[in-house]
């Protein structure tokens, strides 16, 4: 019973880092109708900038924090530009083959500057876990939890309260006619653009601290735990990613303490495999052209 | 001085040279019609004016400057509103924010609000539907909501891209009665129409167009109605 | 030649027949992250029946190539009525899982005294019938190669063929297609049974030249790339995966110049590349030009 309630717990820590990588996705489909396969290997390369910057200076976390962020928003500008920008009214297929091969060049750009396997990230909180009775709950994970809820909020602020978020919400709801409507698509697009990649760069500055490491597996985990997330929750849908993040974290939680990492890893895409095969209406309501 | 100047527009749709040398004219503060049938190039030439498809040869002169080419948004900020075929409002947004996406590109709140009002007033369908999502409206509401949403750009010249379609009779008379409303207010209108019958009742000057090209150009009563309507829906053999 | 040419031709050879297997999916409208998995069970089919049943390796071969079509259309069936990036997504976790179960299987058995089978994600070493056979390197080069030119044979006759051009309407227009009569789902899973046994014939040939495999040989990253293959070189003829797998793997060994940096350049000069050709380098515009030039 306490390994339910403590594997709960775990699942949602580790839940609200794949919901924020989902958001990121299903921003960029939503906005874009597009898959962008660089989106982890920019994380990625916001992460190892961080880390680069911890290992040459006594920046701060927040200072971190701020370079994850910024040089990951800086990767996807120019991804966006390089493969997207180029194919908007254009293939779907060349601009996500596009993204792969920059996420080919991200990866290696990221690696050639920090080539080891492996480099210590500072930790959010040095101190001990928190506990409640039996049950342990790591600052890390409060710190993460609070991360997710908050860039949830700011989502939301963004787009109902903010008048940017009326040009989002039209290009999501109906491209043609948001540019009837005096919306700068292309200026819609990068903004976006923008937006996913802060949030996955906060995701991905929180993973590194959390895991207090980085290492050159980052940018596949996050693209494909991002993807997951996103598909499980039903593509296009931002709430939807985040219930999908945070329901694969769930999983993954449970399985792995049942079942082993492999067992965690085969059931999620057992699921999203089952879940896509059946059809389920939540899954399947966006075109993915 | 007209408003609106097509010179010799060439616009092909895809494949196809859908615009084969298009010229026509809107003077300020007239409601001008083109007539003709499907696949004419009605639709082609209404988005080649507001920017969604890009003419491969001619001009179109907006106000005195040549806007062929030019991106959608920025043609909206030059004054130039299309209300699209098939209405395109957005159907996860309520009503209230497809009026305010109308607005997209002022920054002038409390203006913004004040036409709000004054669109409920036009419609008070849209009123009564305010908080509703635009894609629950029947088809006239939405009709009456892609108006709203254009005329909230303020725009100085209207383009309307087969107002009537899909609509049932008496809604269709309610739609030109407020397209000759928005007359009266002073708006200059350009609409493209199937429904000759309405068009022509409402129309100062009206254009013909058939493959491609327009083959007529007049007021209503220069061409006999029923041969209008018959070119309208199925062209002339010599067009 | 020496043998490192022969073994980077070998590489360009045994990877064609998996950048073949995804264009074949391609022309017939699904885009498919998965076709790694059916290169792995060709390989670990292959390499089980001739290192550890002694099967000769042209049977193991055969044997090998039915089980991965059964194994595509074991994927396929399901998804059958999924499109785009669901269809796509329903491949990698079917191959993810495929690759998992690669690192749990344990199936070994005494050869001459040695533990020879898959162990795990320890892998499956000593599948050395290519070397017991007294196989020159340059010998299987060719034979790889013979049967490379065999199934280009075959895609060019498709191409030719009304099947052919059944199969490029389906993809791009199955709506249409069906309505026009054609069995659009029994096209498919014909397709998809192809593309697996493809897919699973260079699993064998890469089991046998490498002689050792291990799960993380089949990876998102080796599917994703093969899927490049065929999108980068051009989806207009057979030769575009192709030309494809030569462009990668040839700036890989030819590019000692970029060493260390050679994604940096390739990666930005596909994106850049894609610009200009989005259907890639030999599409469909392109091949129709060349046929016309040479009538």
């Amino acid at each position: 019973m306490i390994d339910l309630a403590q594997n709960t717990l775990d699942g949602l820590f580790l839940g609200s880092s794949y919901a924020m990588l989902a958001l990121g996705f299903t921003l960029i489909f939503g906005v874009l109708r597009r898959v962008n396969l660089a989106y982890g290997p920019a994380i990625m390369l916001g992460c190892y900038a961080a880390t680069w910057v911890h290992l040459n200076s006594g920046a701060g976390l927040l200072a971190l924090a701020a370079v994850a962020v910024l040089c990951t928003t800086l990767a996807g500008a120019y991804v966006e530009r390089l493969c997207f920008a180029p194919h908007r009214q254009g293939s779907a297929i060349a601009a996500m083959v596009a993204s792969f091969a920059l996420w080919m060049q991200l990866e290696e750009l990221a690696t050639l500057a920090l080539p080891r396997h492996i480099y210590p990230f500072p930790p959010l909180h040095g101190g001990t876990p928190l506990e409640f009775g039996a049950l342990t709950l790591r600052v890390e994970s409060l710190v993460m939890l609070g991360a997710a809820v908050a860039a949830c909020a700011a989502l939301w602020w963004i787009l109902y309260r903010a008048r940017f978020g009326i040009a989002v919400r039209a290009v999501i709801d109906q491209p043609g006619a948001a540019q009837l409507a005096g919306i700068s698509v292309p200026r819609t697009f990068m903004l976006t653009f923008a937006m996913a990649s802060a949030i996955g760069g906060l995701a991905g500055f929180l993973v590194a601290a959390s895991h207090e490491q980085v290492t050159p597996m980052l940018g596949m985990m996050f693209t494909l735990k991002g993807l997951l997330a996103m598909m499980l929750g039903g593509l296009g849908s931002l709430p939807g990613a985040v219930a999908g993040g945070l329901a694969l974290g769930l999983l993954e939680a449970h399985s792995q303490w049942f079942l082993g990492p492999q067992a965690r890893d085969l059931i999620a895409y057992a699921l999203l495999f089952i879940l896509l095969a059946a059809r389920v209406p939540w899954m399947t309501t966006r075109s993915a052209s | 001085m007209s408003l609106l100047g097509v010179e010799d527009v060439f616009t092909a749709y895809g494949k196809i040279e859908a615009l084969k040398g298009v010229s026509l004219e809107v003077a300020p503060g007239s409601i001008t019609c083109l007539l003709g049938p499907n696949g004419a190039g009605k639709t082609t030439l209404m988005m080649s004016i507001a920017g969604i498809l890009k003419p491969k040869r001619g001009r179109i002169v907006f106000d005195g400057t040549d806007i062929a080419g030019r991106a959608p948004h920025a043609i909206v900020g030059r004054g130039v509103a299309l209300v699209p075929e098939n209405r395109l409002v957005f159907p996860g947004m309520s009503v209230r924010e497809n009026l305010l996406a109308g607005a997209y590109q002022r920054g002038d709140k409390a203006a913004i609000e004040e036409d709000i009002e004054r669109m409920f007033g036009r419609f008070p369908r849209l009123k009564e539907r305010a908080a509703q999502f635009a894609g629950t409206l029947s088809g006239g509401e939405q009709q009456m909501l892609a108006v709203a949403r254009a005329l909230m750009s303020r725009p100085k010249l209207l383009l309307m891209d087969e107002p009537s379609l899909g609509l049932a009779p008496l809604v269709v008379e309610e739609i030109f009665r407020i397209v000759a409303d928005l007359h009266k207010d002073g708006a200059t209108i350009f609409l493209v129409e199937q429904n000759a019958h309405m068009a022509l009742k409402v129309a100062h000057h009206f254009y013909l167009i058939e493959q491609g090209r327009i083959s007529f150009s007049g007021t209503p009563g220069a061409l006999a109605e029923d041969e209008v309507i018959r070119r309208a829906y199925l062209g002339s053999s010599r067009a | 030649m020496d043998d490192y040419a022969i073994g980077v031709l070998t590489n360009i050879g045994l990877v064609s027949f998996l950048a073949l297997s995804a264009y074949l999916l391609l022309i017939a409208g699904e885009m498919s992250f998965g076709q790694q998995a059916f290169f792995g069970v060709g390989a670990y089919a292959g390499g089980i029946l001739t290192a550890m049943y002694g099967w000769p390796l042209p049977l193991a071969a055969l044997a090998a190539m039915a089980l991965g079509a059964l194994a595509q259309l074991l994927v396929g069936l399901p998804t059958l009525r999924l499109r785009g990036l669901y269809f796509a997504m329903a491949t990698l976790a079917a191959a993810e899982m495929m690759r998992i179960l690669f690192e749990l299987v344990h199936f070994q058995r005494a050869i001459d005294g040695e533990a020879v089978g898959p162990d795990g994600t320890q892998g499956f070493r000593g599948i050395r019938w290519v070397f017991a056979h007294g196989v020159e390197p340059i010998e299987y080069l060719a034979i790889v190669y013979a049967l490379l030119v065999l199934a280009l044979a075959g895609f060019l006759l498709l191409e030719r063929s009304r099947l052919g051009a059944t199969l490029r309407g389906v993809g791009e227009d199955p709506e249409l297609a069906a309505a026009l009569g054609v069995d659009v789902n029994r096209c498919k899973l014909g397709v998809a049974a192809a593309a697996g046994a493809l897919a699973a014939l260079g699993g064998v040939l890469f089991a046998h030249h490498n002689t050792y495999i291990e799960p993380r040989n089949f990876d998102i990253m080796l599917g994703v790339h093969s899927l490049a293959y065929a999108l980068i070189g051009g989806l207009g003829t057979a030769l575009g995966p192709l030309l494809g797998v030569v462009l990668d793997i040839g700036a890989l060994e030819g590019s000692r110049v970029f060493q260390g940096y050679r994604m940096i350049v390739f990666g930005g000069l596909v994106a850049l590349l894609l610009v200009w050709r989005p259907r890639g380098l030999l599409d469909e515009r392109t091949v129709r030009w060349v046929k016309q030039r040479f009538s």
